[in-house]
């Protein structure tokens, strides 16, 4: 029999699960899974800080080549069945909510939008939207005359998103309308609710392709995960496991191969020795802080925290942080632009059912020669699904309504649809994170991010929603809403060709110490126009055959 | 403003659901028909003395599982439809008659009956129904795409009912046209073969359509359309052999169609909450009903085999 649903257990967050030589199960209500530990004072092969996209793969493909890794996460470690409840509200314990400053000419709204505290990152609550980069986004300055080239190819990246996709079993099209052929998803795309044919409906009206958008939850069962039931709860976390965060594809697999994760684990620290090498890190769990030997510290914290942890690991030796030398830590932080159009309906959508993006556009992303583009990069745009709360957020924000003006808007819900950008923002050196005089909970000093878009992006999100309302209006909508916000995080301690101008080289080791080396979104030089996380596990398995490679050969 | 009571409350604009309880009317007006025809058909003398004779029953069962099936399968797909559209009930009507009429024995003489009939309707039917679906498909954006041939209307589901009308009648010719086994014999063969390719190619569609995510969901889309090819091959050429192969594959299609209702079943349990919220998963999941159709058109290419079998005999 099923339990109630709707019961939320709050043990994760009280005390670390996985100890005593077992993890959580997450395929279980209340199971456990074998994990094998690692003594504090015995350098371990990688500690890896961050549970994320690139903490979850990396740790994964270092413990299947028989290292020994330690994973810490901050936040705890959930077992979806029994944790996650069908409640906006009570979902909040999912994102990063400890406060950071954030200031600019356009202040980053943090939290919810962008970043995630638990054990699988910020895919625990992510909408699963799973595209690929436009190939000439590696080589931006060179192919397309804007931003900088990534130190790696599109080719090698393609091989390595085929990886990423059979491994988190991407639901998507036969054919995909945009870029260079693809091998076969391995699963088929789910059908398309009412909210995607509204795209559809629209882009087939003016002449431009559209496509059931590539999803990282599955259509059919996979191993432990039932298919989606498409009851649209994924950005405050899938309940059923049909999602396929990293929580429960690379995290299990990490587990089986040995690695070792430690749960509510906050890293304070990364200790550098007298010969100035990375010796282990220093962290709080359990009521205390403690300290883990290690030969080499991955930073996976994300594009503020990764920055963060460098910059408060300062030491004699490195006085301004570490691997920041050049002062390029926490530098060219990129957001997407995220701004959306809104039309009401005559007949009933709800947009609610579903994950929230089944249908998508990338014509902005491929067409360079249109005479209105009036902007470097792309952008992207998907159907929408928000849930009631949080788009009476939205209409707040945008319209100011309140009170019985709010009601009766939100009274028109069912019959809403809208479409929304994922657009490239330009990286910017004065886009950056640095240390408050504030400090956390944990006497951490917290961080302060500054954020200001360019012209370049202004234009570019202007053009979207103009051309937007013209689909919206094509697809027989009326009564339109415009609002502005952003989502993801790219950036911040950029991987690059030289160390003038980068904090890593192609394989995330940092140029100024070569055992400290960063895997996650932090490290990506430009934010291209579509969702990043697919581009962050596709790095993160690049990434970490080269380690395993390097390893072989005794360079690490 | 005054407090309204729970009792004044004007009451809820009623949301629209489908008319469930005449599907439910429907679903058990066919179930009762099929236990009445199978009662019937028990008490009736199991022996049939005659090659020709036992054929057709055997064709006509074979008819009546596929009948059943679509039955079954109609009424529940449709259900789940909400029976949008009133022609909806017409699926799984006559796919209940089809049932009727295949379990009731035919006429010897030329002639309408009731049992022709409807085996008639339901060739028709079918063909009417695919033109349904085919528009369903066809007026989604994307038109024929994969996304609207996975999960608009399944176009080769009323197909079933047309082949179940189809071997419904081919039964009454034969009873009529009592001599001339390697004519019927080839017909029936043909019409089989034909329809397990069929069969196997809508299969096909909707097992790609799960990714084949159990190797065992090629079992279906590899024997029978086997099974199939040398049935068309008999019927174009009687005399090449190869009857034991092809009786071991039909045999073999009929067993896959015990084991595909027990794959569906395990594959629905493998939706959230398993059987336990089996109003939402046997929807959501594989239909339960559908393998089953492999048995029937395995037992019809066996009558198909017998037939042939002894017009060799007698030659
Ligand atoms: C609501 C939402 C929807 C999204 N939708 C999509 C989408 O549809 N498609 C897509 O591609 N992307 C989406 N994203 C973005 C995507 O989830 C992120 O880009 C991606 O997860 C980032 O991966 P990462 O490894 O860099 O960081 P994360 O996945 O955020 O992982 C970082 C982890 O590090 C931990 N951590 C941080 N600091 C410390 C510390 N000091 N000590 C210990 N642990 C620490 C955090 O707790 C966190 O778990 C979405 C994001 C959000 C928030
Ligand atoms: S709609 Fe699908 S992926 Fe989203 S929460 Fe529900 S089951 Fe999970």
């Amino acid at each position: 029999m099923t339990p109630d649903v709707g019961l939320a257990s709050h043990g994760a967050e009280e005390a670390p699960r996985a100890t005593a030589g077992r993890a959580p199960d997450v395929f279980s209500r209340e199971g456990w899974v074998p994990m094998r530990e690692h003594c504090r004072d015995e350098a371990v092969d990688f500690v890896i800080v961050g549970a994320g996209c690139g903490g979850s793969v990396l740790a994964t493909k270092l413990a299947e080549a028989g290292h020994s890794v330690v994973l810490f996460d901050a936040g705890p470690f959930w077992r979806p069945l029994s944790d996650f409840a069908s409640d906006e509200r009570e979902q909040e314990k999912l994102y990063w909510l400890d406060e950071r400053i954030s200031g600019g000419d356009d202040p980053i709204e943090f939290g919810a939008n962008n970043s995630g505290r638990g054990v699988g990152g910020s895919t625990t609550h992510f909408q699963m939207v799973s595209l690929r980069f436009r190939p000439e986004w590696f080589k931006s300055r060179s192919a397309l005359g804007y931003a900088v080239d990534w130190p790696v190819d599109w080719k090698e990246m393609w091989h390595y998103y085929a990886e990423a996709e059979r491994a988190m079993s991407i639901s998507g099209p036969i054919s995909y309308p945009w870029g260079p052929k693809r091998g076969r998803y391995p699963y088929r795309a789910h059908e398309v609710n009412e909210a995607g044919l509204v795209l559809a409906r629209g882009a087939e009206a003016l002449g431009v392709d559209w496509a059931p958008t590539p999803l990282a939850t599955v259509s059919a069962p996979h191993g432990k995960s039932p298919p989606c039931v498409y009851r649209g709860m994924c950005k405050i976390g899938c309940s059923t496991n049909a999602k396929q965060s990293m929580l429960v594809t690379y995290i299990p697999r990490a587990l089986a191969a040995g690695a070792e994760i430690r749960d509510l684990a906050m890293v304070g620290h990364i200790e550098t020795g007298p010969d100035g090498r990375a010796t282990g890190v220093e962290y709080h769990r359990d009521g205390g802080w403690h300290f883990q030997k290690a030969r080499n510290v991955v930073v996976s914290a994300y594009s503020i925290e990764t920055p963060r942890l460098l910059l408060n690991s300062a030491c004699g030796r490195y006085p301004h942080g570490l691997a920041n030398g050049n002062g390029q830590v926490g530098r060219h932080l990129m957001v997407h632009a995220n701004h959306a159009v809104w039309a009401e309906f005559d007949r009933e959508i709800r947009w609610y059912k579903g994950p929230p993006s089944m249908a998508c556009c990338e014509h902005w992303n491929y067409d360079d020669d249109d005479p209105s583009r009036d902007f470097h990069g792309g952008y992207s745009f998907m159907s929408q699904g928000p849930l009631p709360s949080d788009f009476a957020g939205t209409l707040v924000g945008s319209t100011g309504a309140f009170g019985m003006d709010l009601r009766e808007r939100m009274a028109r819900y069912n019959r809403m649809a809208g479409l929304k950008i994922v657009g490239e923002t330009m990286p910017q050196a004065e886009n950056r994170v640095t240390l408050s005089d504030e400090t956390d909970a944990f006497g951490l000093p917290r961080a302060s991010v500054s954020f200001s878009y360019c012209d370049n992006d202004r234009r570019l999100y202007e053009h979207s929603q103009r051309f937007m309302t013209r689909m919206l209006e094509a697809a027989g909508g009326g009564n339109f809403l415009e609002s502005a916000s952003t989502a993801h995080l790219m950036g911040g301690c950029r991987m690059g060709h030289s160390p003038e101008d980068s904090v890593t080289d192609a394989d995330g080791r940092s140029w100024e110490i070569s055992n400290l080396w960063i895997c996650d979104g932090s490290l990506m030089p430009t934010a291209g126009g579509v969702n990043p996380a697919l581009t962050i596990v596709a790095n993160a398995a690049r990434i970490g055959d080269r380690m395993v490679r390097l390893a072989k050969r005794g360079e690490v | 403003m005054t407090r309204r009571g729970r009792e004044d409350r004007p009451a809820p604009a009623a949301t629209r659901r489908g008319r469930t309880g005449l599907g439910m009317l429907v679903l058990g007006l066919g179930l009762g028909l099929a236990g009445a025809a199978a009662a019937g058909r028990l008490a009736r003398s199991r022996k049939h003395a005659d090659i020709h004779d036992a054929s057709l029953r055997r064709t006509r069962d074979g008819a009546a599982i596929l009948g059943a099936s679509v039955l079954m399968d109609s009424a529940m797909e449709h259900f789940r439809g909400g029976y949008e559209n009133r022609v909806m009930y017409l699926g799984p009507t006559m796919a209940a008659a089809s049932v009727a009429a295949s379990l009731s024995e035919p006429r010897l003489h030329p002639g309408g009956s009731a049992a022709r009939v409807a085996h008639g309707a339901c060739l028709v039917t079918g063909i009417v129904g695919t033109g349904f679906h085919l528009w369903n498909i066809t007026r989604r954006p994307g038109g024929l795409s994969w996304n609207n041939l996975f999960y608009a209307a399944p176009i080769g589901a009323p197909g079933a009912l047309s082949i179940a009308g189809l071997l419904g009648l081919a039964t009454e010719a034969m009873a009529v046209r009592q001599e001339d086994r390697r004519t019927t014999g080839r017909a029936l063969a043909a019409l089989s073969g034909l329809s397990l390719l069929g069969e196997s190619a809508e299969v096909a569609l909707l097992h790609f359509r799960g990714a084949f995510h159990n190797p065992a969901m090629y079992l279906p889309i590899t024997v029978p359309p086997l099974a199939g090819i040398v049935l068309v091959a008999l019927a174009v050429r009687p005399h090449a052999g190869g009857q034991r192969v092809t009786r071991l594959l039909l045999r073999i299609v009929g067993g896959l169609g015990v084991l595909g209702t027990a794959f569906h079943v395990y594959g629905v349990s493998r939706n959230m909450g398993g059987w336990s919220n089996w109003r939402q998963n046997a929807l959501a999941g594989p239909p339960t009903p559908a393998p089953i159709s492999f048995t029937g058109l395995g037992l019809a290419g066996l009558a198909a085999l017998d037939l042939l079998d002894n017009a060799r005999d007698r030659a």
